[in-house]
């Protein structure tokens, strides 16, 4: 980190970083999301995300604007407009679905083999969320399912979170700045 | 098509191959029972076909419920029957002569059809049997002879007394004596009608269709009968659109073969479609009605009944069942088939195929969980295959359909008339007529030409090939070398089909100054018909003047002076000089 960022850092301005948070519907991005703001700008109810939404919240050297897509179906084909802006991915998998882990992993594939993201290093946090259903995968079991290990020109990370009492996130977060801090660097 | 394009289409959620579901596509919906917007599976299913009978319901991948079932389910629907929130539907489990409804997985309502005319002479019959006026013996023989004559068939009660021995009879009549004799049918299939609004969750009326070839319309909260239809065969399967308040149509394929379309406003069949063959199958899709008959066939027919197309598919049918994606706009019939495909066609155009590990026996499509275009199919050897539409899935129309290719409708970039092809078609208007003598002048005159010079070719024997029919020879020469020597071969063949030709030679005729030849005559050997003989012989050029001349071979049979062929071979010019 160069004496300007240092000073950047004094001074309080952080770097900007875009981040595309992206699952399936009902997978706990907006709850994520929500979680990860400072607790008074918390929204109390989360309904799910209609087209996009755009949050802001700051780590301790970063600020991040997340592009918090809608899952939905038919809202899945606006992703890839924001391939090109985005600096990092949240990949948001709902561990309890298994009957649709599938359609996590084509979708995935799908953005993996996009050619915004294709050739880029961009770092990509998955976070197996609902953790807390009885019944929910492991994040060893998703990553499997989601075959992660092919995974081989991006870092990743997967982390078992649980949204609603914020569980997992910030291990996720923080591995998130220090590859975005490598990365520019 | 290829099994990969269609792995391109659909992804494999789930497959479980020991579920144990054994079940029909008739007893088979998805429905939103938890109300948290996941839609679950309803499975009536037939056990061994005695026994095990339950009615199941999965949620993702799990069984979450279990519950058993008196009868085998004969049909299932799912539908809403009063407008209470949260908007959780009822199911409704056709078996026997009963309808049983569950609300929130719990027995509801039993309703039962009400019962059938009974014979009076069958009643007096048992009436005097109770008061012990005759033996079992003579009720038998009274009740064969009811059965032979009365109009009104027996009661099951009555029929299975008939069918006892002679010991069990007694204990029979004790048993049953007490009880009023009945006559009751069977309900064969079920489905929905909405009552006042085309709405999604609308209240709903059961369509009940009946073993007496009666169809009953049910008030879904007094479960009074609405409405009492009657065909004039037994219904197996049936279709309903419409509402019941303001105009409905149900189509129902019967066990005689035909298909009936009942309206609002008449008790009896409006329209009747007379099938070659039995409906296995019978799905509507949009305006038209797709049937699947034992002939092996895929049939559509306009809601009037009448016949737009017909198909004939690789196997026997096992099952039937509409694709309905109302978010694309996409609507198409999956055909379940005797050797392990799943079929879907819009149309009579097939558009994908589906290969499954077992034969499929029931298929249903819709919202399963979250996922909007889930198609859930069971196998005869009870598995459960859950697959999900890709979102990115398209199906093209004419994929492998017969037809015109699809270059035909592509429109040719024809050039516009320019003023010269408009000057000469009023030319050729005009003077057609002396366009046509001199073409056709001309035309006799090529043909004199060519003629002529076939004659004198003929006359003179200039060919390389012999007219002779004695002799058909075919010579072809060869001249090898730069000079001033040359090879000269000639290629002799008899073309005879099986005579051999004799006695011949060769003979050649040239200009003494300038060439000089080794052997000017040969005779040839016996000519074998086919084999092609090489006959060489070397020329040499005598002049240094660099000037060439033709060479004139006559291949000539012995004892005639005309020669059988004729060739002339233009000599090349010598470009060496010969050493001395």
């Amino acid at each position: 980190m160069g004496l300007f960022d240092k000073l950047a850092g004094w001074l309080g301005l952080k770097k900007e970083v875009n981040v595309l948070c992206l699952g399936l519907d009902n997978s706990g991005k907006t709850t994520i999301i929500n979680q990860l703001k400072p607790s008074n700008a918390q929204a109390q109810d989360i309904v799910p995300t209609i087209g996009f939404s755009i949050e802001k919240f700051k780590t301790s050297s970063l600020s991040f604007t997340v592009f918090d897509m809608s899952g939905q179906g038919r809202y899945r084909n606006l992703w890839e407009h924001y391939y090109k802006e985005g600096q990092a991915i949240i990949f948001v998998i709902d561990s309890a679905d298994k009957l649709r882990m599938v359609v996590a992993k084509e979708e995935l594939d799908t953005l993996l083999n996009h050619h915004d993201i294709k050739h880029r290093r961009i770092p990509i946090l998955f976070f197996a969320n609902k953790m807390d259903v009885r019944d929910a995968l492991s994040s060893v079991k998703v990553s499997q399912l989601l075959c992660l290990e092919n995974i081989k020109d991006k870092p990743w990370h997967i982390c078992a979170t649980d949204a609603l009492k914020g569980e997992g996130l910030q291990e996720g977060v923080d591995w998130l700045q220090d590859q975005i801090k490598t990365m520019r660097t | 098509m290829s099994e990969s394009s269609d792995d391109r289409k659909w992804l494999d959620a789930h497959f479980d191959p020991v579920a144990g579901l054994y079940t029909f596509s008739s007893c088979l919906d998805l429905a939103e029972l938890s109300g948290d917007g996941e839609s679950q599976l309803v499975v009536g299913d037939l056990g061994s076909g005695s026994s095990g009978m339950k009615l199941k319901v999965y949620r993702g991948t799990a069984l979450v419920s279990e519950s058993s079932l008196l009868d085998l389910p004969a049909g299932l629907v799912a539908f809403f029957m009063d407008l209470h929130e949260p908007r959780i539907p009822a199911v409704a489990v056709a078996s026997g002569p009963c309808v049983y409804v569950y609300k929130n997985l719990r027995p509801y309502f039993k309703f039962t059809l009400p019962g059938l005319e009974v014979n009076t002479l069958e009643q007096d019959v048992w009436q005097q049997a109770r008061e012990g006026q005759i033996d079992p013996l003579t009720l038998k023989e009274m009740l064969e002879g009811i059965r032979k004559k009365a109009d009104v068939p027996l009661s099951f009660c009555s029929l299975q007394f008939l069918s006892l021995d002679a010991s069990d009879m007694d204990e029979f009549v004790q048993l049953h004596k007490q009880q009023p004799i009945r006559r009751q049918t069977v309900i064969t299939c079920i489905g929905t009608l909405k009552k006042s609004t085309a709405d999604e969750d609308g209240v709903s009326c059961l369509v009940i269709g009946t073993e007496s070839s009666d169809i009953f319309v049910l008030d879904p909260e007094a479960f009074i009968i609405l409405a009492k239809m009657s065909l004039p065969a037994t219904p197996t399967m049936m279709d309903v659109t419409g509402q019941f308040d303001v105009e409905f149509r149900i189509m129902v394929a019967c066990r005689d073969g035909n298909i009936y379309i009942l309206r609002r406003e008449s008790d009896k069949p409006k329209y009747c479609i007379e099938l070659t063959s039995h409906p296995v199958g019978l799905v509507r899709v949009g305006k038209s009605v797709v049937v699947g008959c034992t002939d092996e066939s895929l049939q559509g027919f306009t809601q009037k009944g009448k016949k737009l197309w017909r198909i004939v598919l690789p196997a026997p049918i096992t099952t039937m069942a509409s694709m309905d994606l109302p978010s694309r706009g996409f609507q198409a019939v999956l055909v379940g088939l005797a050797n392990c495909e799943v079929q879907l066609y819009r149309d009579k155009n097939l558009l994908s195929t589906i290969k499954t590990p077992d034969v499929v026996s029931s298929i249903c499509f819709g919202r399963y969980g979250r996922e909007d275009g889930t198609l859930i199919m069971t196998t005869k050897g009870g598995g459960l295959m859950v697959k999900i539409l890709k979102r990115t899935a398209a199906f093209e129309d004419r994929d492998s359909a017969p037809g015109p290719p699809l270059a035909q409708s592509i429109r040719l970039n024809v050039p516009k008339k320019t003023k010269l092809y408009v000057d000469q078609t009023l030319r050729e208007r005009e003077n057609g007529l002396a366009m046509h003598r001199a073409f056709q002048m001309d035309l006799s005159r090529l043909r004199l030409a060519a003629a002529k010079t076939y004659v004198k070719a003929l006359e003179s024997s200039l060919t390389p090939v012999s007219s002779s029919l004695s002799e058909p020879l075919k010579m072809n020469a060869v001249v090898q070398g730069l000079g001033p020597s040359f090879k000269l071969t000639l290629n002799i063949q008899n073309t005879a089909t099986c005579r051999p030709v004799m006695n011949l030679a060769i003979s050649f005729l040239y200009d003494e100054s300038l060439y000089q030849m080794r052997s000017p005559y040969m005779r040839i050997p016996l000519l074998v018909p086919g084999l092609i003989y090489p006959v060489e012989t070397f020329v040499e050029c005598t002049s240094d003047k660099g000037i060439s001349d033709i060479i004139k071979v006559f291949v000539l049979h012995e004892g005639r002076n005309c020669p059988l062929l004729t060739a002339h071979i233009n000599m090349p010019v010598s470009e060496g000089l010969k050493l001395h």
